[in-house]
C-alpha cells in the first residue's frame, strides 16, 4: 500500500490531494478487510463458556457471560464485516428449519415467490435474479439432504463460501427493503432525518456491509415470518444482560447475542 | 465468484442491448473480456455538452455486483466531477460510507441492485447538472461557478473534438 501511494502521488502531480484522500480510504479498506478476514464468515459452535476467557480481566462482563450461560449453552460466532447480522440471521434460522420439514417446506415455497414480489415493487428483475437464483440453490440443497446433521453441515459449508454467504446476504437484504418499502407508511416513522423509507433503503439495507439496527431486524423478521430474541451485552449496569424479543411479544426462533456493533449467534440450553 | 459477475454482466449486456436508454450504447470492448466495456455517451440536449459523443471505459471488479465498477472517459474532458485524468466522481459509484467526497447523505449509492444503465443515465444527469460542491476538478467547479461562458466554450470545443470537427 505504501508504495501505491508515492508511485501515483509521483505520477499524477495535478490532482495529488484527491488522489491522497482515496488512496487513504483504500489503505483503510485493507486494514478493516484484513482483520475481519481473519475470522471465518460463519463459524463453528462454541461453548459459551469461552466467552469468559475473552474477558479475563474484566469482572463486569464475566459476571455477564455466567449470567448468560444459566440459559445458552453455545455461541457461533460470524465475521465482523458489517453484514452480521442478515449473514448470523439468516444461516440461524435456516439452520433451525432443518429439523422442521414441514416448516422448511413451507418456507422455501414463500421464497420462491418472493422474486415476483420484489419485481412487483420495483425491482430490476435482471439485478435480483443472481441473488435468488443463488438463495433457492441454497435452499435446495440443504432441503434435499434427509439427515439434518449432514444438511447443517453443508449450510455450514455453503454460508463458508464467500460467493453463496454473500449472495444469501444480499438476498436477505433485498427482502428487507421489499418489506420496509411494502409497509412504508408504518416503517416511515422510524427513519431519522428526512429521508424517505425508499432512500433508506438504498443507502442503508440494499449496500454490502452496512450494519444493521432494530429496523432492519423487525422488517427481516417480517419478511422471513419468524422473531428473534437479542440479548444485549454492553457495559451497563447490572449483572444480567439484556433480552429484547423483536418483533414484541414474538416467539423467536433465532438467538442473537448483541456487542456493541456486532451480532454472534447463540443456542439456547 | 467472478462466475456470477460474468453472469450478471452478460444480463446487463443484454438488456442494454435489447432496451439501449437513449442517447446510451454500452458493451464489453470484446467478447473474450466481460470485465472491462466501453461506453459512448451523447451530450445531453440543452446543455453545453449538446451533440457530443463522449467515449468512457468501464471496469468491474471480480466481485461485481457487490462492488461498483470504475468509469473513466477516454477523451478529454473539462467537468466539475471528472478527475483531469478522465475518472468519474458520482456518487453511485461509492457504496454508502465509501465516499472521498462527502457526497449529499441523500444522494444515489451503489448497491448489488443498482446497473451499468443506473450509472449511465446518472452520468449523463451529470454532464447536463454538475455537483460543483463535490469537485473532483477544482479549475472547473470554480469555472463553473464563476465563468459560466468560459465553461461553456471549453465545453463546445471538447463536443467538436469528438465529432471530429477541427475547433
Amino acid at each position: 500500500m505504501g508504495d501505491e501511494a508515492k508511485n501515483s502521488s509521483t505520477t499524477t502531480e495535478d490532482v495529488p490531494q484527491l488522489n491522497q484522500d482515496e488512496l487513504i480510504m483504500a489503505q483503510q479498506r485493507q486494514i478493516e478487510k484484513e482483520i475481519s478476514e481473519s475470522i471465518p464468515l460463519v463459524g463453528e459452535l462454541e461453548s459459551i463458556l469461552l466467552l469468559e476467557h475473552e474477558y479475563s480481566n474484566d469482572t463486569v462482563y464475566q459476571e455477564k457471560v455466567r449470567n448468560l450461560s444459566l440459559k445458552y449453552s453455545s455461541i457461533r460466532r460470524t465475521r465482523p464485516d458489517g453484514n452480521c447480522f442478515f449473514r448470523a440471521f439468516s444461516f440461524a434460522y435456516i439452520e433451525r428449519l432443518l429439523d422442521k420439514k414441514e416448516e422448511f417446506k413451507a418456507f422455501y415455497q414463500k421464497a420462491e415467490k418472493s422474486k415476483d414480489v420484489l419485481v412487483e415493487l420495483g425491482f430490476q428483475q435482471f439485478t435480483v435474479e443472481d441473488f435468488y437464483d443463488t438463495y433457492l440453490d441454497v435452499l435446495k440443497r440443504v432441503g434435499d439432504i434427509e439427515n439434518t446433521e449432514e444438511a447443517k453441515a453443508e449450510l455450514y459449508t455453503l454460508f463458508n463460501d464467500q460467493g453463496y454467504s454473500d449472495y444469501m446476504v444480499v438476498y436477505l437484504r433485498l427482502l428487507t427493503s421489499g418489506q420496509l418499502q411494502k409497509e412504508k407508511d408504518f416503517y416511515s416513522c422510524f427513519i431519522e432525518g428526512h429521508r424517505t423509507v425508499e432512500d433508506f433503503c438504498h443507502q442503508e439495507v440494499e449496500p454490502m456491509y452496512k450494519e444493521s439496527d432494530h429496523i432492519h431486524i423487525i422488517a427481516a423478521c417480517a419478511a422471513l415470518g419468524t422473531g428473534v430474541r437479542v440479548i444485549y451485552m454492553d457495559r451497563g449496569t447490572g449483572k444480567a444482560v439484556t433480552e429484547h424479543d423483536l418483533p414484541e411479544g414474538c416467539i423467536p426462533s433465532v438467538h442473537l447475542l448483541y456487542r456493541p456493533g456486532h451480532y454472534d449467534i447463540l443456542y439456547p440450553v | 465468484m467472478a462466475g456470477s459477475a460474468l453472469r450478471r454482466l452478460m444480463a446487463e449486456y443484454k438488456q442494454l442491448t435489447l432496451n439501449p436508454p437513449e442517447g446510451i450504447i454500452a458493451g464489453p470492448v470484446n467478447e473474450e473480456n466481460f470485465f472491462e466495456w466501453e461506453a459512448l455517451i451523447t451530450g445531453p440536449e440543452g446543455t453545453c455538452f449538446e451533440g457530443g459523443v463522449f467515449p468512457a471505459k468501464l471496469i468491474f471488479p471480480p466481485d461485481y455486483p457487490l462492488s461498483p465498477p470504475k468509469m473513466q472517459f477516454t477523451c478529454e474532458m473539462f467537468h466539475p466531477n471528472i478527475y483531469s485524468d478522465g475518472r468519474v466522481c458520482i456518487s453511485i459509484l461509492h457504496a454508502p460510507g465509501d465516499d472521498p467526497m462527502g457526497y449529499e447523505s441523500s444522494a444515489e449509492r451503489w448497491s448489488p441492485v443498482q446497473s451499468v444503465e443506473k450509472i449511465l443515465l446518472s452520468v449523463v444527469s451529470m454532464l447536463a447538472e454538475p455537483n460543483d460542491e463535490s469537485g473532483a476538478n477544482v479549475d472547473a467547479a470554480k469555472m463553473w461557478r464563476e465563468n459560466r461562458e468560459e465553461f461553456n466554450r471549453i465545453a463546445e470545443r471538447l463536443v467538436r473534438i469528438t465529432l471530429g470537427i477541427p475547433t
